[in-house]
């Protein structure tokens, strides 16, 4: 296992060198196994039954506590945008899951996580701006003018602290099994790392996780409201 | 190919940052749709046929309830009207059997009226034979004591007398 992230393959369009790394062929991978589910439970859909049992009691108990959470979250008016969270749950929670049969956590790389931070902040501030218009804006300039830049970077700080902290703990974890693995002689790498992935990878995985869907909720929900 | 990287600030990051963007909106797209909203939809339609169904319990339970103190109201109605025909039924036969009571005094009065009457007729009769059979046995007894007793003398002597009160009397006029 290397701390570092590989570079697969290099394109070329327009001039532009582009990189495609690890994190970004097992960001795919993982998309292509979360939309190959999804179609499965779509096609499973049609035979769903009125009382639900197996696959269909699964997929259904994922989407409603993710609908319930989101929308005691955000409130009815803003459950809207719950989807893109769906998305952003389930593919930090399959990254943190996948890195326990060795596949390196996309998030264990800052520009997966920052994109996500990004997005959030777009959302934040299109969803201030939809719902609250010109006192969003206004809110810059409380309780003077002259704190705008303090609150323009404080609004800039989120999706770098969010970024980060998710960057920080799932690479955290990466770093102490890389060192395990590379430190320990061969007969103390079977069994004993089954315990250091279920904390590192599952247990903060999934914590991570909800905090960082959290705290972008609230991030827009504060923003909006 | 390029050296492996920890972590980098420079132009490939944010090459990264919005290849890994349009990724999750790719993902987010495909799930909301191939997942997301049609379980939603479903999950919501069941809840509605749930819903609907225990509406339309508590309506056929309403109904039930008003069927029900409706035929109590009925059944009380019928009571009522139960106790009205039987006092109207008491009444008619009260004042049925009164009629009838009449009726039969007077038929009674009748009877023993016309029994009276024929008991005088009879009477009458009785005494009129009697008195026919008295005087059929005092003028057998007469003629027989006349037969035995009585002469050419006495009997000349009687007519004559007999004669001369006739003789006597004044006929009217």
């Amino acid at each position: 296992m290397d701390l570092n992230i590989a570079n697969l393959w290099v394109i070329n369009v327009g001039g532009v060198e582009i990189w495609i790394t690890e994190t970004i062929f097992n960001t795919w991978f993982i998309m292509l196994f979360l939309i190959v589910l999804a179609i499965i439970a779509r096609i499973k859909l049609r035979n769903f039954k009125v009382i639900p049992k197996g696959f269909q009691n699964v997929v259904e108990t994922i989407i409603e506590i993710f609908d319930n959470f989101a929308t005691s979250s955000l409130g009815k008016k803003l459950s809207y945008i719950a989807p893109w969270f769906f998305m952003v749950f389930m593919f930090l929670l399959s990254s943190a899951l996948f890195s326990v049969i060795g596949i390196r956590a996309p998030t264990a790389d800052w520009a997966t996580t920052f994109a996500l931070a990004l997005a959030s902040l777009l959302l934040m501030f299109f969803m201030g701006l939809r719902h609250r218009k010109g006192s969003y804006l206004k809110s810059f300039f409380e309780p003077h003018f002259i704190f705008f830049p303090l609150n323009l970077i404080g609004e800039l700080a989120k999706p770098v602290s969010l970024s980060f902290r998710l960057f920080g703990n799932m690479l955290s974890g990466t770093i102490i099994l890389t060192l395990y693995y590379s430190l320990t002689p061969f007969f103390v790498q079977i069994g004993i790392p089954v315990f250091l992935h279920a904390f590192f990878d599952v247990i903060f995985g999934a914590l991570q996780t909800y905090i960082f869907v959290i705290l972008s909720l609230m991030y827009i929900k504060g923003a909006a409201d | 190919m390029p050296e492996e990287r920890l972590f980098g600030l420079d132009s490939q990051t944010l090459i990264q940052i919005g290849i890994q963007l349009l990724n999750g909106i790719i993902l987010a797209v495909a799930l909301g749709y191939i997942l997301y909203k049609p379980v939603k939809e479903f999950l919501h339609k069941r809840s509605e046929g749930i819903q609907n169904k225990i509406d339309e319990s508590d309506a056929t339970m309403a109904k039930a309830d008003e069927l029900i103190n409706e035929y109590n109201a009925k059944i009380k109605d019928i009571d009522e009207e139960r106790i009205k025909i039987l006092e109207a039924a008491r009444a008619a036969a009260a004042d049925e059997s009164k009629i009838i009571l009449e009726v039969a005094k007077q038929e009674a009065n009748e009877i023993k009226k016309r029994s009276l009457e024929s008991i005088s007729a009879d009477e009458k009769r009785l005494k009129e034979e009697a008195r026919l059979y008295i005087v059929d046995l005092a003028t057998h007894i007469a003629g027989k004591y006349i037969a035995k007793n009585m002469d050419d003398e006495a009997h000349d002597r009687i007519f004559e007398e007999t004669l001369a009160r006739m003789e006597n009397t004044k006929w009217p006029k």
